[in-house]
């Protein structure tokens, strides 16, 4: 959306496509923050926002990409609070700023608990504000490559069904991430990787595939998150033992250290048997009713009705769980890709501004600025070339829609839950927090066998009326596609940077392994490849918290 | 080397007590289709909602049943459906209590807005009420300071419920207002309005509540109190509409009848202690309008239900209601104090 309302300001003709209503995206989900050095708390600057994010990237970050998006949140966060944004203040009227994990100052900007909420809505009141045209349920099946250059999207109505062919000089893909392939995720249903995997089946690499980021603090019955402000606003770890068990691998930052080690250190503590029913707990009791009721308010009701335990009271038992991926579409400071009149913005991209591991708070930054950017990049190569020619032939629309029919009318094969639950699980066992390469091996051969199997399945709803039962299949061939680059990349990459933490080789390795990993579609198969990081100031350094 | 082989999958990961359900759902293929009810049953864990369960169906039984879902955390709004009758999001409705009470739930969609197929109804009249209230922040030409605006916790605090809404739809689905009038804005709507009236920094306060003063704006609220019972965020969009209509008041937009009708009661209740019926028509809709009106009157009176004209109608003491109604006037102007405030002051004065 932000993408789309910088395009509309510039004065192009612009359209949203989304499967779901633009307010019910998955930014809207995020809770604790956003991330901008404004210094209303401390003293603070987009110098020691950048090198918190080098940092925390495990120095697989590119630190131009990540200088600009620091030098220029400040300014994308008043733009928000301008647009209408309601987020939490200081008593003197200035916008308030919290502690976040990894981060040398209180620099996340807020709105309770409901910070992605505010932002969605504003953007989405934005939309309206600028006569935005929004196909509402519409699921891109494949992005129309002609000619070498992105034509636009073919796309099948979710509500009166048909594959329609949408025509566009430029498709700025914005579809998030693809935690769904992974049990007991923090992500939404939506969030099956489809941008991913519409860029490279056309060509487009997949970069850092390897690093999904485990959130510390998720529940066990549904992997919803809890905010990473709980422990902002000092909530402890324990550990079965009452233990904060965080003093033994971050003495410093203790519960605030970066979330890959905060996860490790959890799933270290479970696997050790010093959990509490394949959990550890996050204690808030020792804050006070005012407090969690008044900043918290949002954990405490998730804490409610899906574990049933009231923070006020009792400690929440909590656990890692798949929350984002730093991995996405390759693409530079502007958001393009290397096929022209295709960019990407937000999870679904990787600039990479985090590396390999991203800091709370700044992916919903990063979906503002880098969001903004593209939009305002395409729109400028729009007014520049003028129109590309773009055409979708008749006879490419035709062929989506024998594709999507024969999926529609497939008999025998396997229902796509089953194959997308054993998915999940083959991930969360094989390729989670800890990694080693025989587990991982196996995990590259159940992957290949599940996206074999994926070839044939049974759908059970024939209507074109809100399928969603084809849907599911479309979004289960996306999640396929992103394991297998995933597993891939994780099972070449033979050191422990960031997120990717592997048991056969606990360290990281400059020498060989500080490159991004390119995954390459090859006729279907999983080709790798290798980049260099670009570093401009920050040398990397031994990473402790 | 240390053995480390045992931390890269966690044992008894995947281990819930589990439950069995049972759901009865409506279910409807579309137009021209007829309308019936199917029963399921589905073993799923303890901790599981209505969601968890309808996905379980379709898995695992029935590909064809057609919901909305996304978060499964109670913020995206997708998943507003009926529930034994009653709005609820069905990713926030745990299933145990009804499992331990022996209760079969019946589920059905939403209601006031049209089926598309089985729990699944067509938004588009909602978003067109939401689009209709001018849904964005309108500072009302005030340039924006370099910085942020400064809005301090209090004046933010005026909106903090309204912020709350996920546009589900539950509230608009028993509206009883919007059943006999479609065309009315309705609960979601005119909470959104609230969240931009009561914002300090928006500038258009008074041609919003002009609009909303009109016909199937604020006056229609029938106050049933549905959309406070049924909201799952805690947005309370009947106080969000209250809070229109005493900014309107504030604003002397007080010709609409709804309007009317309300200060009848008030200015009455002010200066006798008493509602004085007699008054509430001819007041509300003037006296031309109220001859009109005699026959049904007539009949009224004929069924007993007209109290004497003539008598005297006050109360024996009404000093408690001339206290009450200072109190509250006391109070109202707290509501909003763009007034004494002024504008927004700009955030690069520090």
């Amino acid at each position: 959306m932000r993408a789309a309302i910088e395009a509309k300001r510039a004065g192009v003709d612009v359209a949203v496509v989304s499967k779901l209503h633009p307010t019910r995206s998955h930014s809207g989900a995020a809770e604790g923050g956003i991330n901008a050095a404004l210094g209303n708390a401390t003293d603070d600057s987009p110098e020691i926002h950048t090198f918190d994010t080098v940092k925390g990237s495990d120095y697989l970050g590119d630190q131009d990409a990540i200088e600009i998006m620091c030098r220029e949140a400040p300014g994308d966060i008043y733009e928000l609070e301008h647009m209408g944004a309601i987020f939490s203040r200081f008593a003197d009227g200035r916008l308030a700023q919290r502690p976040f994990g990894a981060a040398g100052a209180p620099r996340t900007i807020y709105s309770a608990d409901i910070t992605g909420h505010v932002l969605i809505h504003v953007l989405y009141e934005q939309l309206v504000k600028h006569d935005i045209k929004v196909y509402e349920e519409f699921f891109c099946t494949n992005l129309v490559i002609d000619d070498g250059r992105c034509a636009g999207v073919l796309a099948w109505d979710v509500v009166r069904g048909g594959v329609h062919a949408i025509e566009a000089n430029h498709v700025i893909l914005a579809t998030g991430g693809v935690g769904r392939m992974y049990y007991g995720t923090t992500n939404a249903f939506a969030c099956t990787g489809d941008g991913m995997s519409l860029a490279w089946r056309a060509g487009v690499p997949l970069k850092d595939m390897e690093f999904m980021q485990f959130h510390p603090t998720t529940l066990k019955s549904n992997g919803v998150l809890i905010t990473e402000g709980c422990r902002g606003e000092g909530g402890y770890l324990r550990n079965s033992k009452g233990e904060r068990f965080m003093a033994i691998d971050a003495p410093n930052a203790m519960e605030l250290a970066s979330r890959d080690v905060v996860s490790r250190a959890e799933w270290k503590e479970i696997a050790e048997g010093r959990g509490v029913d394949g959990c550890v707990l996050l204690d808030l009791t020792h804050l006070g009713h005012k407090k969690i009721e008044t900043r918290l308010p949002g954990s405490r009701e998730l804490a409610l009705d899906y574990a049933g335990v009231d923070p006020i009271r009792d400690p929440i038992p909590v656990r890692p769980g798949a929350h984002y991926h730093m991995g996405g579409v390759d693409v530079d400071v502007w958001g393009e890709s290397i096929v022209p009149g295709l960019w990407a913005a937000g999870e679904v991209a990787c600039v990479s501004v985090h590396g390999a591991n991203r800091l709370g708070g700044n992916s919903l930054m990063e979906t503002i600025t880098f969001g903004r950017r593209a939009g305002q990049a395409a729109a400028e190569r729009v007014l520049a070339e003028g129109d590309t020619g773009a055409r979708i032939e008749r006879s490419v629309l035709e062929d989506e829609r024998n594709r999507i029919n024969t999926l529609l009318n497939a008999t025998g094969g396997e229902r796509p839950g089953a194959i997308r639950e054993q998915l999940a699980k083959t991930m969360y066992d094989k390729a989670g927090v800890f990694r080693t390469q025989s587990v991982l091996e196996e995990c590259v051969e159940e992957v290949h066998a599940l996206r074999e199997r994926g070839r044939s399945l049974r759908i059970e709803d024939r209507s074109s009326l809100f399928n969603s039962d084809l849907v599911q299949a479309l979004e289960l061939e996306s999640m396929l596609e992103c394991a297998d680059c995933l597993v891939t990349g994780a099972v070449a990459r033979q050191e422990s940077r960031g997120a990717h933490a592997r048991i056969d080789f606990t360290e990281r390795d400059d020498a060989n392994w500080m490159k991004h990993s390119l995954a390459w579609n090859d006729r279907g198969e999983v080709r790798l490849d290798y980049k260099p990081v670009t570093v401009t100031k920050y040398q990397p350094l031994v990473r402790s918290y | 080397m240390e053995d480390r082989s045992h931390l890269t999958t966690l044992k008894g990961a995947y281990d819930h007590k589990m439950m069995e359900v049972t759901l009865r759902v409506r279910r409807y293929a579309g137009e021209g289709a007829r309308a019936h009810t199917e029963t399921y049953t589905v073993d799923v864990p303890v901790t599981a909602t209505l969601l968890d369960c309808l996905d379980e169906i379709k898995d695992k039984q029935d590909g064809t049943l057609a919901f909305r879902k996304s978060c499964r955390m109670a913020v995206c709004g997708s998943c507003g459906m009926r529930m034994d009758g009653g709005a609820v999001l069905a990713c926030k409705t745990a299933m145990k209590p009804f499992v331990d009470a022996g209760h079969t739930v019946t589920v059905s969609p939403m209601g006031n807005l049209p089926v598309i197929k089985d729990l699944v109804v067509d938004m588009a009249p909602f978003w067109s009420k939401i689009r209709a209230i001018k849904p964005y922040l309108d500072t009302g030409g005030a340039k924006a300071p370099e910085k942020e605006w400064r809005v301090t916790p209090v004046q933010g605090h005026l909106v903090s419920k309204e912020a709350l809404c996920i546009l589900c739809g539950c509230c608009v689905s028993e509206c009883i207002s919007m059943e006999s009038d479609p065309d009315f804005l309705g609960p979601a709507a005119l909470a959104k309005a609230y969240r931009f009236v009561g914002d300090v920094r928006d500038g258009d306060t008074r041609a919003r509540l002009k609009d909303l003063s009109g016909a199937h704006g604020i006056w229609d609220c029938t106050r049933c109190y549905f959309c406070n019972q049924r909201c799952p965020k805690g947005v309370d969009p009947r106080d969000a509409i209250a809070k229109l209509g005493a900014e309107a008041f504030r604003e002397g937009l007080t010709r609409d009848e709804g309007a009317r009708h309300a200060k009848v009661f008030v200015n009455s209740a002010h200066k006798g202690g008493f509602l004085r019926e007699t008054e509430l028509v001819p007041k509300t809709i003037g006296p031309v309008a109220a001859i009109t009106q005699i026959p049904f009157a007539l009949q009224l009176a004929r069924a007993g239900k007209v109290p004497n004209p003539l008598a005297p109608h006050k109360a024996k003491d009404n000093a408690e209601v001339k206290r009450l109604w200072k109190l509250l006037e006391s109070q109202a102007p707290k509501q909003k104090e763009r007034a004494n405030s002024g504008a927004p002051i700009d955030g690069t004065e520090s």
